[in-house]
């Protein structure tokens, strides 16, 4: 796992769209709101019709995961592009709607949390390696490192780490269940664009300058880092130290950020 | 890039034929048929009430209230009275596969507005957790949910942590538990079978559901114990981008799978002895599976035995490749190879050296593991194995 860096990242949040639609106080943001839910581009044709709302906001992460980086979809699109997928809650969703709503043929594939990058890899023509992870800031953690696996052995030129959650269907239960944290809730969708860099520190060495955790959006759940990673690109930090914790596990991973600014391979 | 193999030091199963590893592979050689009328929660509603069902549980795992950490615990009592764990507790990994997760705990939170017990399993990586506090390991504890190749994707992330030096011991496999959701999809889709199940058979008609868990213990071939059951070689998982529920027509994600997980084994179609096939009996998977393995094994498409273990199981999803996986070694460990149960008249279609009627005997060192999962997730694993 050798010099990976971040190309390009992007962000659907229940703030908006971006890192500059994020509040620098999200309790006060909130105000009495519980869950900030995030709102899926409205699409026309047939083509996501059925797709549940988790998996239009993953589509919309990466659609503007395509923007940030001034990237076309021919770049990612391939069997050159791994796609790691991660999410603690987001399928619950649509679990929920198929027992309570009787079910059928139509919705059931949607209830597997594979069904979110299986949207994302139609769309967007990815048919290289791929994995979905389940659980929280640690999975994330652990996706990022399977990766950066893949990109070291040469399984894959770039890697697209997704992570999707939604609460505002499933908060009752969660609150039942004990499974979400601190309010408010926020709904996310996050991609971001690995690549390996000569020019990046080593992972899991380096001198990070930028810190994740960013300026408290929100409890965002598997998302976490990779927002702390989509801010990091936007202040042109080079590198990163992400900490991911779920379930009272943590793990650690620092990763180079290929930023908008100057490129540290010409500065 | 071929990479270290990984050591499968034991494995240890819970499935509708058979509690323990010894019935399991018993049950594989003499046929049993594990398929029965679903007996745990309702299903007359259902054009289709069969399925792989475990009607009794070991009375050790009464207390825990989650039937896929009981599934999990039982498999892991059955690999640990093989293999004892033999390291720091920090240093052992959890990796295991599920298309369902708590699902199950989830219909039961939203039958009961107060209930909490099981709203906190409803997360699919509930039974992870459990599993890992049961074994006392403070490792990572990593869920995979590929869908139906979710078994096969967990133990390749475990081999990772192993070749990366995190842990020194990994437990991976896969687990699902029959319920009434999954089997209200299933039968939505028109996907169960009415009739027995018939892998690369012209007359299959569908698939039936199962439930099982299956792990194994995996080790750096440099500290694993000197007793072993066989070597994971490679593994590969890739998605098709083609369609939400159905593979693609043309296979073109599974023969990918394939050919990085044998580049990854450092193996070529003539060293392949064996090919567990993913063999759902449904029209669709059974003829794009045998055309990626038509493509992959080349001229020896023919001569390589190729066998599918669901009919009797029944498909148990995040753990059919683990048990496929353990099946291939038990095959290569005794010289012998399960039948296809059901299988009678080969679809000439196929085009495979299939093997019917009666366990076949041969000498195995190298096989082969597809799977194909919903969301057009693929997965193959390379494995070795031979005589104890």
């Amino acid at each position: 796992m050798r010099n990976v860096a971040v190309r390009a990242a992007g962000l659907i949040s229940g703030w908006g769209r971006g890192v500059t639609a994020l509040p620098a106080d999200a309790r006060a943001a909130a105000g009495s709101r519980r869950v900030i839910a995030a709102v899926p581009t409205p699409r026309t044709g047939d083509r996501l019709r059925r797709a549940t709302r988790e998996c239009v906001l993953a589509v919309d992460a990466v659609d503007a995961l395509l923007e940030e980086g001034a990237l076309s979809r021919d770049e990612i699109a391939g069997d050159g592009t791994a796609l790691v997928y991660v999410t603690a809650a987001a399928y619950v969703a649509s679990n929920r709607a198929f027992v309570e709503g009787g079910g059928g043929a139509l919705h059931f594939p949607y209830t597997a949390p594979s069904a979110v990058p299986a949207e994302v890899a139609i769309e967007f023509g990815l048919h290289g390696p791929y994995a979905v992870l389940i659980g929280g800031a640690r999975a994330t953690i652990d996706a990022l490192t399977h990766a950066a696996t893949l990109l070291a052995r040469g399984a894959c030129r770039q890697a697209l780490v997704l992570s999707v959650e939604t609460f505002a269907e499933c908060e009752d239960l969660g609150a039942r269940g004990g499974w979400l944290g601190e309010r408010p809730l926020v709904e996310a969708a996050v991609a971001v664009l690995l690549q390996p860099s000569e020019n990046m520190p080593n992972i899991g060495e380096g001198d990070p300058d930028g810190v994740g955790g960013g300026p408290g959006i929100g409890n965002t759940l598997a998302c976490a880092p990779l927002v702390a990673l989509a801010l990091a690109r936007a202040s042109a930090a080079r590198a990163i130290v992400l900490t991911g914790q779920w379930r009272e596990r943590v793990a650690t991973i620092t990763l180079g950020v290929d930023g908008p600014g100057p490129c540290p391979a010409a500065a | 890039m071929r990479l270290d193999p990984v050591t499968i030091v034991a494995a240890g199963v819970v499935t509708p034929i058979g509690g323990d590893l010894e019935a399991f592979w018993s049950g594989l050689l003499t046929g049993v048929d594990g398929i029965s009328t679903i007996e745990r929660f309702r299903s007359d509603d259902l054009r289709v009430r069969r399925g792989g069902e475990i009607k009794k549980l070991p009375w050790r795992s009464k207390d825990v209230a989650c039937r896929a950490s009981r599934l999990l615990i039982t498999a892991a009592d059955d690999l640990l009275a093989r293999a004892a764990l033999g390291v720091d507790p920090a240093r052992v990994a959890v990796v295991v596969g599920t298309a369902l997760g708590g699902v199950a705990e989830l219909e039961r939170a939203l039958e009961d507005p107060s209930d909490t017990r099981h709203a906190a399993g409803a997360l699919y990586d509930a039974p992870a957790h459990a599993l890992a506090a049961y074994l006392g390991a403070r490792g990572p504890v990593l869920t995979v949910s590929t869908a139906c190749a979710s078994g096969a994707t967990a133990l390749g992330l475990g081999a990772d942590l192993l070749r990366a030096g995190t842990v020194d011991r990994v437990i991976a496999g896969g687990y699902d538990v029959l319920c009434r959701f999954v089997m209200r999809g299933f039968d939505a889709l028109r996907s169960l079978t009415r009739e027995r199940v018939r892998p690369f058979d012209r007359r299959r008609s569908g698939l039936l559901l199962g439930e099982s868990a299956a792990l194994v213990m995996m080790a750096r071939d440099a500290d694993a114990p000197a007793a072993r059951l066989g070597r994971l070689l490679g593994h590969a998982s890739t998605s098709d981008g083609a369609h939400i529920s159905a593979p693609d027509p043309e296979g073109r994600g599974l023969a990918l799978a394939v050919r990085q997980a044998m580049g990854e084994a450092g193996v070529s179609a003539a060293d392949v002895d064996l090919v567990s096939a993913h063999g759902t009996a449904t029209p669709l998977n059974d003829r794009v599976e045998s055309h990626v393995l038509r493509q992959a094994l080349g001229a020896r498409a023919t001569t390589v035995p190729v066998h599918a273990i669901k009919a009797g199981l029944g498909h148990t999803m995040g753990a059919a490749a683990t048990l496929e996986a353990i099946a291939c070694l038990l095959a290569a460990r005794h010289g012998v190879i399960p039948h296809t149960l059901g299988l009678e008249e080969p679809d000439p279609e196929c085009g495979l050296d299939l093997v019917m009627g009666a366990p076949r005997t041969a000498r195995v060192r190298v096989s082969l593991s597809t799977s194909l999962g919903f969301g057009g997730c693929n997965a193959a694993l390379v494995l070795e194995g031979g005589p104890a």
